[in-house]
C-alpha cells in the first residue's frame, strides 16, 4: 500500500513537473501555431541562469529572477527571429526554432562546458518533508509540485477570469477581427511567447537543482514534453495537464511493476507458450516504462488525433 | 640563361621531393570518436589523452623516422555514424583506428573492421578499443584486429566486489541496477555471477532505458523495498547522477559501487551525495605517487587539465601501442597490421599504475585496478569539490585478470 502511495506521490510530482515545462509549449502552439523546438531549451537556461545567479543573489531571488531573463530572451527571439520567419510559413518558423535549439545548446557549453554544473537543492530545503514505512520523502519534490500547481492556477485565472485572457483567446482564434477591434495583436503575440519561455524557465530553475543542469537537460525533457503536448492536444491548457500527469503516473508505476505479457497470457492458459516465444512478452514492464509514453502517444494518435483535450484538427 | 637556373633548380627541388617520397608514408592513426552531441564529453576526453600520448610519441621520434600522423573523426554518438567514419578513415589511409566511448559502438566499429580486414586481406587495418567494455567485444566478437587497452565488464565488477568486500561494505543483500543494452546487461550479469564466490544475495535485478530517465523516484522505492545494503551500478552520466541523489534524497543507507562515478562533473553535482560510495579504475592519482605525480602534472602542463575518468587509461593503452611499435617495421604504406598484431600481442609496459600487459588468446589487456572510495581526505579534489578518491585497495594486475570467455573463437593469420 505504501509502495503504491509513493509511486502515485512520485507520478504526479513529475508529471506536475512536466507540465510546467509544457504549458508553455502548448499555450504557444494554441495561439501562434508555432511548434516551438527550442522550448525546452529555455527549461535549460533557466536552470542555468539559476545557477549563476544563486550565488550572487540567493537561491529565492534567483528563482525569481531567472524565469524574467528567459522571458526577456523569448520576447527578443519573437520578436526579432519569429516575427520575420512567420511570413514564410510553418516549415521556416520549424526550422528556425530547430537551429536555435542547436545554437543555445552549443552556446551552454561552450560557457560552462560540457559536464554537469554544481547546481543543487540550497541545505536549508534539503530536508525530509514526511517518511512512510522507513522512505524519506525529499521536501523539495513537494516544493516543485507546488509551484506547479501554483503555476497552473496562477494561468488558469489569468486565461479565463481577465480582460487580457479575454484578448488572448480570442487572438487565438479569430486574430484579424481582434486586430480590427483596436488591439495590438503582435504584442499579445510576443507577451504570450515571453510568458510560455518565463514557465520554461521557471520550471529550469526549479528542477535544475534538484535533477542536473547539463547541456544535455534540454534535450532529455524535450522529447517526452512534446509527447505531452500531443497526447494533451495541441493548444490545450487542461489537455497539457492531464497528459502530463498520466505519462508521469502511468511511467512510476511501470516501474514499480513486474507485469509481463505472459502473465497475462498465462491467465487464458498460454503462459507456457508465450515463455516459449520470448521477446517482448517475457520483458518485464518495469524495463520499458521510459518508452511506455510513446506507446500511449501512439495510441491517442490512432483513436483520437486531435489529442485527449485538443480542439484543433 | 635565367630559364636553364630555373630548370635547374626545378630539377633540383624536385630530387628532394622524390628524395622525400622514397621513405615510407607516415604512420596513419584514426580517432573515430564522438565529437558533437549529447555524449561528446566523453569523446573529447579520450581526444585529449590520444593526442597526449601520440605527442609522447612523436617526441621520441615517431614512427620509421616520420611522425606519427593522428586524424580525427567524428562519429556523432552513434553506430550508423561511426560505420561511415570509419569507411572514411579507411579510404584516408588509417593503418590504425581508435575508438573508446560507448559499447553499442565498439561493436559497430570491430565488426566493421573485421570484415573490411577479410575482403582485403595483406592490407589489413587495426582497430584498438580504449573503452568499450562489454563482454562481448573479447568474446563472441573478438577478432585477431580487434585489441581491448581497458578492463571489461568481468574486471569492472569483480575488482569492485572484492573491494567492496574487504571495506566491509558490500553485505549480504546487493541490487544491481543497470541500463538495457550490452554493457549494462554484462555488469549486471557478472554482479549475480559474483555472489557465490562472495557469499552475498543479489535481492533483485533491474535494467533500465539509457539516459531516458529523469526521474529515478520509483526505482528508489524499489530499491528501499528489497532493503538492501549496497547497490551495484555500471551505470554513467546522468543515469548514475540522478540514481545517487534520488536514492540520498529518501535517506536510504546503502553505498553505491560503480564503474564511472569518476566522471567529471559527478562529484560536483553531486556533492556530499556522492561521499562514501565506491568506485573501480585503472587509475588514482594516489597511488605509487612519484611516478604518478610526475605523470599527472606533466598532463595537466600539456592539456590544462589533471587527468580523470577515461584519460589515464586511454593514455595507458597506447603507451601500449608505442611499445609494440618499436618492434614493428615500417613498410611502404605505413606498416603491416598483422606485424602490429603480433607485436602488440607481446607488447608489456610500465605505467604509473604498474605493469600492463596485451593476452594474446582474446586481446584482453591485462591491468590493475583500483577500488576507491569518495572522501575528504582525497590528495586530489575532483571538480574543484572537498571530496575526491581515496584508494582503498590496489588489485595487482594478475589478480584483478579474469578467465578467457568461451565465446572466443579467434582465427589467427596464417
Amino acid at each position: 500500500m505504501d509502495q503504491l502511495v509513493f509511486a502515485l506521490l512520485n507520478g504526479t510530482i513529475y508529471g506536475l513537473l512536466l507540465f510546467m515545462v509544457s504549458a508553455g509549449l502548448t499555450l504557444i502552439f494554441g495561439m501562434m501555431g508555432v511548434l516551438n523546438f527550442a522550448h525546452a531549451s529555455f527549461y535549460m537556461l533557466g536552470a542555468y541562469f539559476a545557477y549563476t545567479l544563486e550565488p550572487l543573489i540567493g537561491f529565492w531571488l534567483a528563482l525569481v529572477v531567472s524565469p524574467l531573463l528567459v522571458m526577456g530572451l523569448g520576447i527578443l527571439v519573437e520578436r526579432f527571429i519569429l516575427r520575420r520567419v512567420h511570413a514564410h510559413g510553418h516549415a521556416h518558423e520549424l526550422l528556425v526554432t530547430f537551429g536555435l535549439a542547436v545554437v543555445i545548446a552549443e552556446v551552454i557549453k561552450m560557457v560552462y562546458g560540457n559536464f554537469p554544473v554544481e547546481y543543487r537543492v540550497p541545505p536549508e530545503l534539503s530536508f525530509a518533508a514526511f517518511t512512510l514505512s522507513g522512505l524519506d520523502y525529499p521536501f523539495y519534490r513537494i516544493f516543485m509540485g507546488a509551484v506547479a500547481v501554483a503555476m497552473f492556477i496562477a494561468i488558469y485565472l489569468l486565461l479565463t477570469r481577465t480582460r487580457v485572457g479575454i484578448v488572448v483567446r480570442s487572438a487565438i482564434y479569430r486574430p484579424q477581427t481582434v486586430e480590427a477591434l483596436g488591439h495590438n495583436v503582435p504584442l499579445v503575440f510576443m507577451s504570450v511567447f515571453g510568458i510560455g519561455a518565463a514557465m520554461a524557465g521557471l520550471a529550469g530553475a526549479v528542477a535544475g537543482a534538484f535533477y542536473t543542469t547539463n547541456p544535455n537537460m534540454a534535450l532529455e525533457l524535450g522529447v517526452i514534453v512534446f509527447v505531452v503536448v500531443v497526447v494533451g492536444g495541441l493548444g490545450s491548457m487542461g489537455g497539457a495537464m492531464a497528459a502530463s500527469l498520466l505519462i508521469g503516473i502511468t511511467n512510476s508505476l511501470a516501474v514499480g511493476s513486474d507485469f509481463r505479457m505472459a502473465d497475462l497470457l498465462s491467465v487464458f492458459g498460454l503462459g507456457d507458450w508465450a515463455e516459449g516465444v520470448g521477446g517482448l512478452l517475457t520483458i518485464n514492464l518495469s524495463s520499458l516504462a521510459a518508452t511506455l509514453p510513446f506507446f500511449i502517444m501512439l495510441l491517442v494518435l490512432v483513436l483520437r488525433p486531435s489529442g485527449l483535450m485538443g480542439e484543433k484538427e | 640563361m635565367a630559364l636553364r637556373n630555373l630548370l635547374g633548380s626545378t630539377a633540383a627541388a624536385s630530387f628532394v621531393i622524390c628524395a622525400g617520397a622514397v621513405a615510407a608514408e607516415p604512420l596513419k592513426i584514426a580517432l573515430v570518436e564522438t565529437l558533437s552531441g549529447p555524449q561528446a564529453s566523453t569523446g573529447l576526453l579520450y581526444r585529449d589523452a590520444v593526442n597526449y600520448q601520440i605527442g609522447k610519441l612523436n617526441a621520441a621520434g615517431g614512427f620509421g623516422g616520420q611522425p606519427i600522423e593522428l586524424m580525427e573523426y567524428d562519429n556523432q554518438g552513434g553506430p550508423v555514424g561511426a560505420a561511415d567514419r570509419v569507411r572514411a578513415a579507411i579510404s584516408d589511409g588509417a593503418d590504425v583506428i581508435l575508438q573508446g566511448s560507448s559499447s553499442a559502438v565498439a561493436g559497430q566499429v570491430t565488426e566493421d573492421v573485421r570484415k573490411y580486414n577479410l575482403r582485403n586481406a595483406g592490407n589489413e587495418i587495426l582497430y584498438i578499443n580504449l573503452g568499450g567494455e562489454a563482454m562481448e567485444l573479447t568474446g563472441e566478437k573478438c577478432h585477431f584486429y580487434h585489441f581491448r587497452t581497458s578492463p571489461n565488464a568481468a574486471i569492472r565488477v569483480n575488482t569492485l566486489l572484492d573491494g567492496m568486500k574487504d571495506a566491509g561494505v558490500l553485505g549480504d543483500r546487493v541490487y544491481a541496477i543497470n541500463q538495457n543494452y550490452s554493457w549494462g546487461v554484462d555488469f549486471q550479469n557478472n554482479t549475480v555471477a559474483g555472489s557465490e564466490r562472495l557469499g552475498f544475495e543479489v535481492v533483485e535485478q533491474t535494467l533500465h532505458d539509457v539516459n531516458k530517465i529523469q526521474d529515478f523516484a520509483p526505482y528508489v522505492a524499489r530499491i528501499q523495498a528489497a532493503d538492501v545494503n549496497s547497490v551495484i551500478s555500471g551505470n554513467w552520466s546522468n543515469d548514475l547522477l540522478l540514481l545517487m541523489k534520488a536514492v540520498s534524497g529518501a535517506g536510504i543507507d546503502v553505498k553505491f559501487g560503480t564503474a564511472f562515478l569518476d566522471q567529471p562533473g559527478n562529484i560536483g553535482n553531486a556533492g556530499a551525495v556522492a561521499e562514501g560510495h565506491f568506485l573501480s579504475a585503472p587509475f588514482n592519482p594516489e597511488v605509487n605517487p612519484e611516478e604518478t605525480t610526475a605523470f599527472v602534472e606533466d598532463y595537466k602542463a600539456v592539456t590544462g587539465h589533471y587527468p580523470s575518468y577515461v584519460e589515464p587509461a586511454t593514455v595507458f593503452g597506447v603507451m601500449l601501442l608505442g611499445e609494440a611499435l618499436k618492434n614493428v617495421e615500417p613498410t611502404e604504406d605505413g606498416l603491416n597490421a598483422e606485424d602490429l598484431a603480433l607485436a602488440l600481442e607481446q607488447a608489456t609496459v610500465q605505467t604509473p599504475m604498474g605493469q600492463i600487459s596485451m593476452r594474446s588468446d582474446d586481446h584482453q589487456v591485462i591491468l590493475p585496478m583500483i577500488v576507491q572510495e569518495v572522501s575528504k581526505d582525497a590528495a586530489f579534489k575532483a571538480d574543484d569539490t572537498e571530496f575526491g578518491f581515496v584508494p582503498v585497495k590496489v588489485i595487482a594486475a594478475e589478480d584483478a585478470v579474469q578467465p578467457v570467455q568461451d565465446s572466443c573463437n579467434m582465427k589467427r593469420p596464417g
